[in-house]
């Protein structure tokens, strides 16, 4: 009985709003008048476009009720109204939006009163009737439910006039998410940036610094190799010593600088992804691991290849994920798993391990996060204490 | 020795040349391409041949797939692969078959010549050259490991077994005696619960197994 009061309760809440908004846009249609009268004379043009921002706001009202009734959103879509005052104009007159608004406006008027109005009595019979079924009769009650049943009346009426058109929908879906690839691209661009950056900064401070140094120690064992064929005899002659240590130098830089540029390679694209594919570089990743890794595969291999910023990124993480758990999670087996998906390449790696990874902790889960965040990935990291962690990703590409 | 080359990359090709000549070696034939190393290999039978990994048509890792296949169809012909970089898989791969006359060695080790040529004619003679950066890649285990039960010098001493060197150049390398050796040897095989083997390639062999076990 306290349910079903408590239901006809908020449901005569709704109705009585709409009954509000029902006298609100009384008032209103009289200043709709008013503003299209002016606009005969040109003068009251500049009211138009403030009008029908009202007329919206008035709609919005009616779609959030209805949507925190029916726990239903009702989507909006509207042409912005921006520009100079003609393109304020034009734009709110050509915005069927305004028209629907316009037709929801005259129909609640009067629905939201005759809901309300019936509503009302109904309140009155249901105390006596429902009083007597359910207090002494024990029956369910009868009347009361009925004004639920008007303000779901009241909300179906109102989410249909109030939806926009399919294409303005569809539009407003499509803003939306331009607005989200906006945001992420610029992300992308920022990361692909301190990306060159990094890379930058390796090649000139060792690469090119050892090359340089190099370069001189060769220079430097040619000069006394010169002298020493110059030399007059019995005049003093370099050091044989010298010109080998210059050497031994040069060749010691050669090499130095040949292993960073292999670091520098590993770290823009691994060569193994390259000679063997996501599949094979992973099933690599995980002999060298130190784990027992199961490599399981769902139609990555074989078919159309990632992007070669996709593979990379799916096979960082993986790394990383394998070496967390190699070193920091005390288990003895792990899995991973690929998975092609109709939006993109989804990875899974589990470790039986004793779970608890902390995200503030180390740098490596934050640097994988950023790393799938710059692709407009999602990234999920579930690690009770006590293990198992589960870290699932998924890279959204076109295959 | 006759030697079949296979790289791509002119600069280098010619530098190989270069160098297997300048100590009495001789080329038999240079394979540019990936399709042209088997039949190579296979017209020449070279005491060994020295390939690329990566190589034209697909740039991926022909040169490795065409030294797998020579192995196959000539179990003896002793190939010693060349790479920008290593990786663990490969060197799993091309021990699979065996360890005899296997080598597996990043490009810059070319610059060592006299280590290059040692490890040239180790190969082409039925032995063992596996990178070191290889063997380390081996050695890092996690922990609960018997590896870990090794003292720092036995350690030394594995990674240069793995490498498939011989008691003298470890010897020589540590700075120790044979006698030393034989001892470090001794305990790296009691530790790690492996039979006692002799010297040579049963021994490197004995060793990798345990290695790419994991």
């Amino acid at each position: 009985m306290r349910d079903t009061i408590d239901r006809a309760d908020r449901a005569s809440m709704l109705l009585l709003m709409a009954s509000g908004l029902s006298i609100v846009s009384y008032v209103f249609v009289g200043i709709l008048l008013f503003a299209l009268a002016a606009s005969l004379i040109v003068v009251g043009l500049g009211m138009l476009p403030e009008t029908v921002l009202l007329l919206r706001k008035l709609a919005g009202i009616k779609r959030r009720q209805v949507g925190e009734w029916s726990g239903r959103r009702i989507p909006e879509a509207y042409t912005p109204l921006t520009g100079t005052l003609v393109e304020r104009v034009r734009k709110a007159v050509k915005d069927p939006g305004t028209y629907r608004d316009l037709r929801w406006l005259v129909l609640h008027f009067f629905y939201g009163l005759l809901l309300l109005y019936v509503a009302l009595p109904l309140w009155v019979i249901g105390a006596l009737v429902d009083g007597v079924w359910c207090g002494l009769l024990r029956r369910r009650a009868v009347v009361l439910p009925l004004i639920v049943r008007l303000a779901a009346l009241d909300a179906r009426w109102s989410r249909a006039l109030l939806k926009p058109s399919p294409d303005a929908e569809r539009n407003a879906e499509l803003a939306e998410r331009v607005e989200e690839l906006t945001v992420t691209r610029a992300g992308a661009v920022a990361a692909h940036g301190a990306e060159l950056r990094r890379i930058e900064r390796d090649l000139h401070d060792g690469t090119q610094a050892r090359l340089v140094s190099l370069s001189m120690r060769v220079g430097l064992a040619r000069r006394a190799y010169d002298k020493q064929v110059a030399a007059a005899p019995g005049a003093e002659a370099p050091d044989p010593d010298v010109v080998r240590r210059l050497l031994d130098d040069a060749q010691d830089q050669a090499e130095e600088a040949l292993t960073e540029l292999r670091h520098v390679v590993r770290g823009i694209h691994p060569p193994i992804l390259t000679d063997r594919g996501l599949v094979g570089a992973v099933r690599a990743l995980a002999a060298s691991s130190g784990l027992e890794v199961a490599v399981r595969d769902d139609g990555v291999e074989g078919g159309p290849r990632a992007p070669a910023a996709v593979e990379a990124a799916a096979y960082f993480v993986m790394a990383e994920a394998l070496t967390n758990a190699a070193k920091h999670s005390g288990a003895r087996r792990a899995e991973v798993e690929l998975a092609r998906a109709a939006t993109g390449l989804r990875i899974l790696v589990r470790d039986e391990g004793r779970g608890g990874a902390d995200e503030s902790g180390g740098t490596g889960l934050l640097g994988m996060r950023r790393r799938v965040a710059a692709l407009d990935g999602t990234m999920e990291v579930v690690s009770p204490a006590g293990g198992p962690t589960l870290i699932g990703v998924e890279l959204p590409c076109v295959w | 020795m006759r030697v079949v080359i296979a790289e791509d990359n002119a600069l280098l090709r010619e530098g190989m040349v270069l160098l297997l000549t300048s100590v009495g070696h001789e080329v038999a034939a240079v394979a540019a391409t990936g399709p042209e190393v088997l039949p190579a290999l296979l017209e020449h039978r070279p005491d060994v041949a020295v390939l690329d990994v990566r190589m034209p048509p697909g740039f991926r890792d022909e040169g490795l797939r065409a030294a797998l296949a020579a192995r196959k169809q000539l179990p003896e012909l002793p190939v010693l692969v060349l790479s920008q970089y290593v990786e663990e898989t490969y060197a799993a791969e091309l021990l699979g078959a065996g360890a005899s006359g296997v080598g597996y060695l990043l490009k810059d080790r070319v610059g060592r010549v006299d280590e290059f040529l040692d490890a040239l004619e180790r190969v082409a003679a039925g032995g063992t050259a596996l990178d070191p950066e290889v063997v380390t890649e081996l050695l890092t285990r996690r922990g609960n490991d018997p590896l870990d039960s090794l003292t720092p010098r036995e350690r030394e001493a594995l990674h240069l077994m793995a490498e498939g060197r011989d008691n003298a150049t470890i010897g020589a390398t540590m700075s120790i005696s044979d006698r030393a050796v034989s001892k470090h040897i001794g305990n790296v095989f009691l530790k790690l619960g492996l039979p006692p083997s002799d010297s040579g390639h049963r021994r490197v062999l004995a060793v990798l197994a345990y290695l790419n076990k994991g």
